[in-house]
C-alpha cells in the first residue's frame, strides 16, 4: 500500500450540524483500496454520523468528498451507491418474508421484457454473488429463517452485488459466535484481495489489532488521529478516544469475604435447553458467567429468574426455593438486568424517576397509594447515589446515553430491594469511560452486601471484575474458575474445549 | 450497539404454506360442520351461491391484503362501497348510461383511495385513524346522496354483471378471477409488490428508495379504491340498485378473511392464496349460518370468533 497512491475515497473537513449540537467538526478520513480502516471512538463521537454523510443519508454542512481524487457530490443514497459505497447496518435492512435472492436485489430486481420480475435470472445472479463469498445457501429461503450471521452475509452479498468498492461495517461481530466471526474475517480477507476498502467500526480491541490496517479515532465530533494499527497500543487508542488518561486501573481492591450463600442452583435443566447446571453465588461476590454466544448463559439467567420453566433441579435464594415466577424472584430480592435494556429493562417513554420506581412500587408504597413526594425523593436519591447524568428526574429515559440508561436499570432494582443482581452483558454498547463507571457501580453493590452474577462475552472484563467465573458450553456447565485460574485463556479453553 | 437481526423462527420456507394450510383446514372444517347441520349446504345451487357471494368480498379482501401487508388498514371500504352503489345507481338511472354510472362510481372510489393514501403516505398519519375518518365521511355522503333520489331499478345491462354468464361461468367469477390475476402479478412479479412486502416487513430496507416508497404506499390505497369501484358494480347489479348502508361492515369481513388467511398485521407476512381461502371460509360461515336462519348479529359474532381462533392457532404455532 503505497502512501502516495490516490485514495479510493476521501472525506475532507466534514462538518455537520444539528439543532443544538455540532455532530462533526472538520473531520477527515482517507480510504485506500484493499485496506481495513478501523474507526473508533466513544458513543457520540460521531462515527455513525460520519458514515451517514458518506452514504448519503446526511448532507454535510461543510467539507468535501473525493472519489479517486475527484470531488463528488453525495446528496442522496443513490449518489453514494453510484460511487460504490455500501453500508452494512447495525439494524437489519432485510425484508423478512422475501427470499434471499430477492433481498439481495431489492429495488434492483432484474426485469423481463414484460417489465415483470425475472425470478429465474434473479436467483441465478444471487447464487453467483453468494458463491463469491463461499456461501452455500438456498436462495429461495425466506430471510426470516436465517441465523444472525447468515443474515449478515446476505447483507454483504447485497452490497457486493452493487459492486461496492467501499464497505462500511458497523460492529459486525457484536452478535456473532467465534466461528461465525472467523468466517466473517475470511470474507473480509476475500474482499480485501478484491480491492474493496472497508471502514470497520468496532469497540473490540482485539479485532482492531488483528484486522485493521489503520485506525482513525474520533472524539466529540472531532478528528483526533489516524495511526497504523501496527504502531499503536490499546492504551494509546483508549487515551485518544477518551481524551484523558483513562483510569483503566479500576481494580478489585479489597472486598469483604463472601457472606451467606444467596443463590444456589442445583442440577437445573429448563425448557430453554440448559442441562444440569449448578452454581452458587454468595453475598459480596461478583461471579461471572462466561461462554460463547449461544452457550446458554442468558438461558441460565432466565431459568434462575423464573422467566423460563425448569424441567429438573431447583433454585434456592437465601435458602428459600424459588417458584418459576419472576414476580416471586423479585419479591425475594432477585433482579435481572437484561441484555437488551431498551427492549426489556426500560419504559423508554417514561421519565427517569418513573423507571427507577417501576419495580419497587409495592415495596415503597405497601398501602398501594402512590405518594409523589416520597416517590420523587427516592428517585432523586438514587440518581445521586448512582451518579446518573440526567438533566432531572423528569427527563424521558430514552434521551439518556447508553451508560446512564444502564444505571437507571440498576437503580430500578435497587429500589426494589434487590440483593442479588443478574447482569446480562452489562457493558454492551457502552463506551470505554462509562464502562469503568459501571464496574464501579457493580463494585459498590457488592461492597454493600449484595451479590452479582455477571454474564459477559468480554473475557477481559470477566477476569478484571469477577471473583470467580463459571463457564458455559453448549447449554451445560463446562467448569468453574477462580483465583489464579481465572484468566482469559482458561476461560476460552473451557468455553471451547471438549469434555 | 448490536446488530439487531430478524428474530429467526427456524422454520424453512414453508412457513407461508403452514398458515395457508391452516386456513384450508378451517374451510374444510366449516364445510363439514355445515353440511351436517344444514342439509341444503352441499347442494349445487347453494355452493354456487357461496362462490357468487364471495366474489364481492374477494374484491375487497385482495387489496386489503396488500394494505395489511404494509401494516395498514382500510376501514372505509364498506362505507365507500355503499356510497359507490348509490352513485352508480343514481347516475345510471338519471343519465340512462351504464358507462357514465360506472365511471362516476370508480371516480368516487378512487378519490377516496387517493385521499386515504395521501394522508397515510404523505402525511404519515396512522391508517386506522385515517380510514376511520373516511368511513364516517363516506357513510355520511352516501346517506345524503341517496336522500330523495331514485336509487332502485337499474338498467338490465347493469344487472347482467351479476346475473349474466360468459363462457358458461357467472360474470362475477370472471371479474373476481381477473382481479385476482392482476393483483397476483402486481404482488409477486413486480418491484411494486416487493416494496409492499418491504413496507410491512422492514421499511428501513427501503430507506434508499426515497420517494418511490411513498408512492407505493399511496398506490396500495388507490388500488383499494379501484377494487371498491369494481365491487360496487357487482353489488349494485346484485341488489338492483344502490343503497347507502348496503355494504356496512363489509370491511370487517374482508379484514377477517385476510387475517384468517394468514396475513399478519405486522412484519409483512402473508399472501393472496391465504386470502382467497379466508374469503371462502368467511363466505361459508355466513352462508351456513344463513341456512340455519341465524340472525345477522350471530353471523358477525361468528366471523369475529373465527378470526380470534385463527390468530390464536397462528400464535400457538409461534408464528404470529
Amino acid at each position: 500500500m503505497t502512501a502516495t497512491a490516490i485514495p479510493l475515497l476521501e472525506l475532507r473537513g466534514i462538518t455537520k450540524r444539528f439543532p443544538g449540537v455540532l455532530a462533526l467538526d472538520d473531520v477527515s478520513l482517507t480510504l485506500h483500496a484493499g485496506e481495513v480502516h478501523m474507526l473508533m471512538g466513544e458513543n457520540g463521537a460521531g462515527k455513525s454520523t460520519l458514515m451517514k454523510v458518506l452514504c448519503g443519508a446526511y448532507t454535510a454542512d461543510a467539507g468535501q468528498i473525493l472519489a479517486d481524487g475527484q470531488p463528488v457530490r453525495v446528496r442522496h443514497a443513490a449518489d453514494a451507491r453510484a460511487l460504490g459505497v455500501a453500508v452494512i447496518f447495525q439494524e437489519y435492512s432485510l425484508v423478512p418474508h422475501l427470499s434471499i435472492a430477492h433481498n439481495i436485489f431489492l429495488g434492483r430486481e432484474p426485469l423481463n421484457r414484460l417489465g415483470l420480475i425475472d425470478h429465474v435470472r434473479m436467483h441465478a445472479k444471487a447464487r453467483g454473488v453468494l458463491a463469491r463469498l463461499n456461501l452455500d445457501l438456498d436462495t429461495q429461503r425466506e430471510v426470516q429463517g436465517l441465523g444472525v450471521a447468515q443474515q449478515q452475509m446476505v447483507e454483504i452479498a447485497k452490497a457486493l452485488s452493487q459492486n461496492a468498492r467501499v464497505l462500511v461495517l458497523d460492529e459486525p461481530t457484536a452478535a456473532l459466535s467465534d466461528r461465525e466471526t472467523q468466517r466473517l474475517f475470511e470474507v473480509i480477507g476475500e474482499l480485501r484481495k478484491q480491492g474493496v476498502a472497508m471502514v470497520y467500526i468496532s469497540h473490540r480491541m482485539d479485532e482492531v489489532f488483528s484486522l485493521g490496517d489503520r485506525v482513525t479515532v474520533l472524539r466529540d465530533g472531532k478528528y483526533v488521529a489516524t495511526l497504523r494499527a501496527g504502531d499503536a497500543t490499546p492504551d494509546e487508542l483508549v487515551t485518544l478516544m477518551v481524551g484523558r488518561k483513562v483510569d483503566m486501573s479500576y481494580h478489585r481492591g479489597e472486598r469483604p469475604a463472601p457472606g451467606e450463600c444467596l443463590l444456589e442452583v442445583r442440577g437445573v435443566s429448563a425448557v430453554n435447553g440448559i442441562r444440569d447446571v449448578s452454581l452458587k453465588v454468595h453475598a459480596g461476590e461478583i461471579v461471572g458467567l462466561s461462554g460463547l454466544v449461544g452457550s446458554g448463559r442468558t438461558e441460565v439467567a432466565r431459568a434462575i429468574f423464573g422467566a423460563d420453566k425448569l424441567t429438573a433441579g431447583e433454585v434456592r435464594f437465601a435458602g428459600q426455593p424459588l417458584r418459576s415466577s419472576p414476580t416471586h424472584a423479585r419479591q425475594l430480592g432477585l433482579g435481572l438486568i437484561p441484555e437488551s435494556r431498551k427492549q426489556q429493562g426500560l419504559a423508554l417513554m417514561r421519565t427517569v424517576c418513573d423507571n427507577l420506581l417501576l419495580a419497587g412500587l409495592k415495596r415503597l408504597f405497601p398501602s398501594n397509594v402512590y405518594q409523589p413526594g416520597r416517590g420523587h425523593a427516592e428517585g432523586r436519591r438514587r440518581i445521586a447515589q448512582l451518579r446518573i447524568a440526567t438533566p432531572g428526574p423528569r427527563t424521558p429515559v430514552q434521551s439518556l446515553s447508553g451508560g446512564n440508561q444502564q444505571k437507571v436499570v440498576i437503580g430500578k432494582w435497587l429500589v426494589a430491594g434487590t440483593r442479588l443482581f443478574i447482569f446480562d452483558e452489562p457493558t454492551r454498547g457502552i463506551d470505554v469511560g462509562a464502562k469503568e463507571e459501571i464496574f464501579r457501580q457493580i463494585d459498590e453493590l457488592v461492597r454493600q452486601g449484595c451479590a452479582v452474577l455477571m454474564i459477559s462475552s468480554e473475557l477481559g472484563e470477566v477476569v478484571r471484575v469477577c471473583d470467580r467465573a463459571y463457564v458455559m458450553k453448549e447449554r451445560a456447565l463446562a467448569g468453574e474458575l477462580g483465583g489464579e485460574q481465572l484468566t482469559e485463556a482458561n476461560l476460552l479453553r473451557l468455553a471451547m474445549h471438549h469434555g | 450497539m448490536n446488530f439487531v437481526a430478524i428474530k429467526s423462527d427456524n422454520s424453512p420456507l414453508r412457513s407461508r404454506f403452514d398458515s395457508v394450510s391452516g386456513a384450508a383446514w378451517l374451510l374444510v372444517g366449516l364445510c363439514a360442520v355445515f353440511s351436517v347441520l344444514a342439509p341444503s349446504f352441499l347442494s349445487g345451487a347453494n355452493l354456487v351461491n357461496v362462490l357468487l357471494q364471495a366474489t364481492i368480498l374477494l374484491l375487497l379482501a385482495l387489496p386489503m391484503t396488500l394494505i395489511i401487508l404494509t401494516e395498514g388498514l382500510d376501514l372505509s371500504m364498506g362505507a365507500v362501497l355503499s356510497l359507490c352503489t348509490v352513485v352508480l345507481a343514481v347516475v345510471q338511472i338519471d343519465s340512462g348510461s351504464i358507462v357514465l354510472g360506472l365511471t362516476a362510481a370508480l371516480a368516487v372510489a378512487i378519490a377516496f383511495g387517493l385521499f386515504n393514501g395521501l394522508l397515510v403516505a404523505a402525511f404519515d398519519l396512522p391508517p386506522f385513524v385515517v380510514t376511520l375518518g373516511t368511513l364516517g365521511a363516506a357513510q355520511g355522503l352516501a346517506l345524503v346522496a341517496a336522500e330523495g333520489r331514485t336509487t332502485m331499478g337499474v338498467a338490465e345491462g347493469l344487472r347482467w354483471f351479476w346475473d349474466g354468464n360468459w363462457l358458461g361461468l357467472p360474470v362475477p367469477l370472471w371479474l373476481a378471477a381477473l382481479t385476482w390475476a392482476v393483483i397476483h402479478v402486481l404482488l409477486y412479479h413486480t418491484r411494486f409488490g416487493a416494496r409492499v412486502f418491504a413496507l410491512g416487513g422492514n421499511r428501513e430496507a427501503l430507506r434508499f428508495g426515497g420517494i418511490t416508497v411513498k408512492w407505493s404506499l399511496l398506490w396500495v390505497y388507490v388500488l383499494g379504491g379501484v377494487c371498491v369501484g369494481l365491487a360496487s358494480l357487482l353489488l349494485t347489479a346484485r341488489v338492483n340498485g344502490g343503497h347507502p348502508t348496503v355494504a356496512i361492515g363489509l370491511e370487517f369481513d374482508a379484514i377477517a378473511a385476510v387475517a384468517v388467511g394468514g396475513t399478519a398485521f405486522e412484519r409483512g407476512k402473508g399472501g393472496l392464496t391465504g386470502t382467497v381461502l379466508g374469503v371462502l371460509a368467511v363466505g361459508v360461515m355466513r352462508n351456513g349460518l344463513n341456512l340455519l336462519s341465524m340472525p345477522s348479529s350471530v353471523q358477525v359474532a361468528a366471523v369475529g370468533a373465527v378470526v380470534i381462533i385463527a390468530l390464536w392457532i397462528d400464535s400457538a404455532r409461534g408464528k404470529a
